[in-house]
């Protein structure tokens, strides 16, 4: 191992304090930004009443069991009737979604600027970082580290004899990056926690087609086996009444 | 520690478990910030007392293992009126929180050791 290095203590009072205070800043800046240019996208009826009707199939299989038999059997019927039944779905109405999209720039222009608000203040801040703060060795990561870890916290720095666990302001940006998620969900709320993932759902279902989940829901409906739970309840209820009237 | 709204549902006498689906996400969505807030608690403190290596590790378990029990505590001992299984109060969110941790720990242990 090598010897320690003593570093300054201007580069903790001009670059690790600063940099990490940017990082928190810029991340609620970030959030109320992309708040404001959020807009409120008037939602299509005919979606929203599809994203019901799922929902209530939904809960009548969840809730399957603590309905008796007859009850079940009856909404059943009415969700997955093959004629005029909720969830069924006739084969020509099935809408493309991916010709909505196009005949729909807002949406497209929507996903730009949730996009946009992401990508640009990480490359600016990247560049910031680049710029002010290469080649410094900004921290030390209180734990050994194997030979591996080297590309990964010692960019910036071209030195192969400085301990690993010593940290380049580059990488310590990094380890901002990943690093105060939690903080910000602590301190924006969970919107700002989920906002990536959620990003990403969006993305990789962009061409979500609500007829499908439709006939996904039905099929489910289809297979339920209905078991009643509460055979005895009416009995159960009169005691506790009876209990209460004594 | 825990919020306000601890509420889940389960029927009494009942041998069927029945769940409110969204007092569940709610109750998960504490322990989700308890145990943020812990971890990075945490590792400040480990940072400022200067613990290194594995000894930082051995801290976070530690520091998990108390909100675990904070958090039964907060439930009344009775976790299964408020979580479905035992692994909602005493691993989720263990991973998330490392990272947290290590950042925070790194952060305290260098302003206050290093320099």
């Amino acid at each position: 191992m090598a010897e320690e290095l003593v570093l300054d203590t201007a580069i903790r009072d001009w670059v690790l304090i600063p940099l990490s205070v940017v990082m928190v800043l810029i991340g609620v800046l970030r959030y109320f930004v992309s708040k404001l240019m959020r807009t409120t996208q008037l939602p299509d009826a005919k979606v929203i009443k599809e994203g019901q009707v799922i929902i209530r199939a939904r809960n009548l299989r969840g809730a399957a069991n603590f309905i008796p038999a007859k009850a079940f059997r009856a909404r059943k019927m009415y969700y997955t009737n093959e004629e005029n039944g909720l969830l069924h779905v006739p084969k020509d109405q099935a809408t493309n979604p991916q010709a909505a999209m196009f005949s729909d720039p807002n949406m497209a222009m929507d996903m730009m600027k949730k996009n946009l608000s992401m990508i640009i203040p990480q490359t600016l801040t990247f560049a910031w970082v680049n710029f002010f703060f290469s080649g410094f060795v900004a921290a030390k990561i209180p734990f050994p580290l194997t030979q591996r870890f080297r590309s990964m916290l010692q960019n910036g720095i071209d030195l192969s004899t400085v301990d690993v666990s010593y940290v380049s302001s580059r990488s310590w940006y990094f380890l901002n990056l990943f690093g105060l998620r939690g903080l910000f969900s602590l301190i924006l709320g969970e919107e700002n926690a989920t906002d990536d993932t959620q990003r990403m759902m969006q993305m990789s279902g962009f061409g979500f087609d609500p007829s499908k989940s439709l006939g996904a829901e039905k099929d489910g409906l289809g297979i339920v086996q209905h078991d009643w739970v509460l055979p005895k309840f009416e009995q159960r209820a009169e005691a506790v009444l009876r209990k209460r009237l004594s | 520690m825990a919020g306000q709204d601890d509420s889940g549902k389960k029927s009494n006498e009942n041998e069927v478990p029945t769940f409110n689906a969204e007092n569940l996400q709610s109750n998960m969505k504490v322990v989700y910030y308890s145990r943020t807030f812990m971890s990075i608690i945490g590792g400040v403190i480990a940072g400022i007392l200067g613990f290194t290596g594995l000894m930082g590790f051995v801290v976070y378990v530690l520091v998990m293992a108390i909100t675990s029990v904070c958090l039964t505590a907060k439930a009344g001992f009775s976790i299964r009126s408020y979580f479905d299984s035992w692994n909602r109060v005493l691993l989720d969110g263990f991973l998330g929180g490392a990272l947290s941790f290590v950042l925070f720990w790194t952060f305290a242990y260098d302003i206050v050791h290093i320099f």
